[in-house]
């Protein structure tokens, strides 16, 4: 059995790895680049040149491409000690069109244009644009520069190399003393005498790696981090996994007592502080509050992360629909072709055929006409508001597993054991919960981890009418904004999933049924 | 001998008569004559209930199709006039005067609903079984191959995979993208990878058929796999085809529905489109009819072709041939 989970495992991981690899082939390869500069403020301002070099800065930012500019080699080669500063100083400077270049100047274009274009960059020099022979206009000044799409392989292996990042004492390049782990028992941000485990670095990103605190799930963590990608667009420079996961609605303030003993009413989550080089110096507000660099605080806010919405909506309905539409489907099996039947295949075929979007603006209007909430309202302390994403979601659920255990079932029924229970003298009840059931509801159960997992990537459709503040739009949104991190991120993360709740599926069916074997030892 | 029942109370049709050999009869081939198609038809119409359905059918298709080219619909012909926009049904007939195309009110530019809507439903019926017929007929063929061989099976079975995980809505963003969001090209988005899950349902299907036994013993008398293919394995799969095809028309309404309703459809005035344009008028006392007029004729479509389609499924079932 273990050996087969792992080779299903491999399965899944190599089916996970070649759709990140299609999704990235379909943006990075196929879709028009220059889309990403749609919703861009600051690009539209760029002229002439800066609009150049703005650009390709850009699609290096996001992974389009490797982009360099001379200015840049110059910088590396005097790192490296090839160069002398004043070298640099005199050959950084050059002219507005080649032929003004100084003899240095040209000495080192040329070794630049060499460089690159042996490593199969594309070198490109903009000469300066003029407004009148002494003035250069705005944003023309001439540039010089080196750029090379990413091959895909590359880019691969970096996004997964980068997906899983481990905090390290080492990851603060500045000069700090005492780089290290503490472990203390009494969390100092609780006074230092309550009891509450912490793991505190020095040196590393995160100041809490590990902590205690009174919010679900109550310990915490910062040592491993994900990675699925950065927005772009969505969410301007933060991880898709946070975007997801990080608490949204409007501040809690509470009463907060700073490292330097400050105290004030304030939202700033201590627990979350990362390193930002030089950031408390010269900064009358955090040298007021913070003792060291670690000052980057995120925010208490009252309500849940875009998936916790989707999540607490999702599986609120998955609940719903298995306790309501298991006994119906059973029901219906039992009364074949009588009123209670007949009246649950025309609410199927309503489900099936009917638009999904027509239903669900159709409950909107009949759940609006009792005076339920019909828009969702973080800030709001209703929980009718709930009411209605969840019925929406849990009503086409209902209708698909009445469908198919009224299938099961009744195909069931004509089987050699049911006759042989009838003639042994069992009722038909017994017969339909102990010996029909048990195996009709084997297909069922291989469902219910995919029913679960999928509550936490969100409806489209439902999020979308009722305004909820939920994951399951991400990935349009992206989609509509070209941001590539987070339709890549997103991918990724229902991909897992997926994967995931079919093994868990297949080893759920596996426990339910003894005759289902992963071995193949029976054969 | 001849005895006399009459006395008897019998009648004459009830006593036994003389039957004398007859040479042409006894070659006749005394089963009832079976024609599958011939059965299949008898048994749908045997329900009336279908015969009102296809009624029904009639009546849409006749709107969508043939209403549209007689009347001369210009979404913009009253885009000018301020007062023609989001007009009731009343007051639209009253300032346009009395005929089919106020029944339902003007729309946000000042055009006709009930002409939108047909138009829209063109659209949306053209794009359903133009998408439907290129998957069903891809996904049949390539799932009774995947299904045959074994070797098929294993890179098949990967491919599906990986591209059931990639998210549907990207493909078919990526398409717009690259094209503009025109009725072929979204055609093509919802074929691209749509034959996929049908191959894989047929594909169950014929594996489940295949190892039987009739087909064993076929296959040990020296037949053909194509043979076996299609006259061993085909006439059991025609009522599940029937039934998937019912399926698979209202999906593609119900899809494009949906796309248009994220901003991701087509360009060309749909069903969805119509649906996703006019989705503020839901709210808006007055103006309902907009939405819900595209919402209702888009159910309707759906729901009749799949009750049909369920029917024919149904009967396309040899065993309800008795």
């Amino acid at each position: 059995m273990l050996k087969y989970l792992f080779k299903r495992l491999l399965h899944g991981l190599f089916s996970i790895i070649m759709v990140v690899v299609i999704v990235m082939i379909l943006i990075y390869s196929l879709m028009n680049r220059q889309l990403i500069f749609a919703s861009d403020p600051l690009y539209a301002k760029r002229l002439n040149n800066a609009k150049y070099t703005y650009r390709y800065s850009k699609w290096e930012e996001y992974g389009y491409l490797d982009y360099v500019t001379y200015a840049d080699y110059l910088i590396d080669l005097t790192v490296k000690g090839e160069l002398d500063e004043e070298t640099r100083k005199s050959a950084v400077s050059f002219g507005r069109t080649a032929d003004k270049d100084t003899d240095i100047v040209k000495e080192y274009v040329a070794e630049f244009t060499e460089y690159y274009e042996s490593r199969g960059y594309t070198v490109e020099r903009l000469d300066a644009v003029m407004i009148n022979p002494k003035k250069v206009a705005d944003g023309g000044q001439q540039q010089l520069y080196a750029y090379k799409d990413i091959p895909l392989i590359n880019r691969l292996v970096k996004y997964f190399t980068r997906l899983i990042t481990v905090d390290n004492v080492n990851n603060v390049k500045d000069d700090i003393e005492d780089r290290g782990l503490t472990f203390t028992l009494f969390d100092p941000l609780y006074g230092g005498k309550t009891f509450s485990p912490a793991i505190i670095g020095n040196g590393t990103t995160h100041k809490y790696l590990l902590y205690f605190d009174n919010q679900f799930p109550f310990i915490h963590q910062n040592l491993v981090t994900i990675n699925l990608g950065t927005s772009y667009s969505v969410n301007m420079g933060v991880d898709v996994f946070k975007t997801m996961t990080s608490p949204q609605g409007s501040f809690v303030l509470s009463e907060i007592t700073f490292p330097t003993g400050f105290t004030e009413m304030s939202a700033d989550n201590l627990h979350t502080a990362t390193y930002i080089s030089g950031s408390m110096t010269g900064n009358k507000v955090n040298e007021d509050r913070f003792d060291t660099d670690y000052t980057n605080v995120d925010l208490f806010r009252s309500g849940f992360s875009k998936m916790g919405y989707s999540f607490v909506i999702g599986i609120i309905s998955v609940v719903m629909s298995y306790l309501l539409g298991v006994p119906l489907g059973i029901l219906m099996a039992r009364k074949k072709g009588k009123l209670l039947d007949k009246l649950g295949t025309v609410y199927i075929i309503f489900i099936i055929a009917v638009p999904s979007l027509a239903y669900i603006f159709l409950f909107k209007a009949i759940g609006g006409s009792f005076g339920l909430p019909t828009t969702f309202n973080m800030d709001s302390a209703s929980k009718l508001m709930y009411v209605l994403p969840i019925v929406s979601l849990a009503l086409p659920s209902i209708a698909n597993l009445m469908k198919w255990l009224r299938r099961y079932m009744i195909d069931q029924q004509n089987s050699d054991y049911v006759k042989f229970a009838r003639s042994g003298g069992l009722t038909e009840g017994e017969i339909f919960t102990k010996h029909i059931l048990k195996n009709a509801i084997i297909p069922i159960v291989h469902g219910i981890p995919a029913s679960v997992l999928s509550a936490l990537t969100g409806a489209i459709i439902t999020e979308r009418v009722y305004v909820v503040p939920g994951a399951g739009n991400l990935l349009t949104e992206a989609i509509n904004k070209y941001d590539n991190g987070v339709i890549v991120g997103v991918t990724l993360f229902y991909a897992v999933l997926s994967v995931l709740s079919i093994i868990l599926g297949d080893i759920f069916m596996a426990m339910v049924d003894p005759r289902i074997s992963f071995t193949s030892k029976s054969r | 001998m001849d005895y006399d029942f009459t006395g008897c109370g019998y009648s004459e049709e009830e006593l036994f008569s003389r039957v004398d050999h007859n040479d042409l009869e006894s070659e006749k081939i005394t089963a009832p004559r079976y024609s599958y198609w011939h059965s299949v038809f008898r048994v749908f119409f045997r329900n009336k209930l279908n015969i009102v359905i296809l009624a029904v059918l009639g009546v849409l298709i006749v709107f969508a199709y043939l209403y549209p080219m007689f009347i001369e619909y210009d979404r913009y012909a009253n885009l000018m006039d301020a007062e023609s926009k989001h007009l009731t049904p009343s007051a639209a007939m009253e300032k346009f005067g009395y005929n089919i195309h106020w029944i339902l009110g003007s729309g946000g530019s000042g055009q006709s609903t009930f002409d939108a809507m047909w138009n829209g439903a063109k659209i949306s019926i053209s794009l359903a079984f133009i998408c439907a017929a290129i998957n069903m007929t891809v996904g049949v063929l390539v799932g009774a191959i995947w299904g045959f061989s074994k070797k098929v099976d294993i890179i098949m079975t990967e491919v599906y995979n990986i591209i059931g995980n990639v998210p549907y809505i990207l493909f078919i963003s990526v398409m717009v993208m690259l094209f503009t969001a025109s009725f072929w090209t979204m055609v093509m988005a919802l074929t691209i990878t749509g034959w996929l899950g049908i191959a894989y349902f047929i594909r169950t299907q014929v594996v489940i058929i295949r190892d039987r036994e009739y087909n064993l013993a076929s296959k040990c008398l020296g037949t053909s796999t194509i043979k076996i293919a299609v006259k061993n394995i085909l006439p059991f799969m025609t009522s599940i085809i029937v039934t998937l095809l019912a399926t698979e028309i209202p999906s593609y309404i119900s899809y494009e529905v949906f796309l248009s309703y994220i901003g991701m459809g087509l360009k060309e005035k749909s069903l969805g489109r119509l649906i996703f344009e006019s989705e503020s008028a839901m709210v808006t006392p007055g103006w309902e009819f907009e939405f819900w007029s595209p919402v209702i004729v888009a159910s309707i479509i759906t729901i009749v072709l799949y009750v049909v389609g369920q029917n024919l499924g149904d009967a396309s079932d040899p065993r309800t041939h008795m």
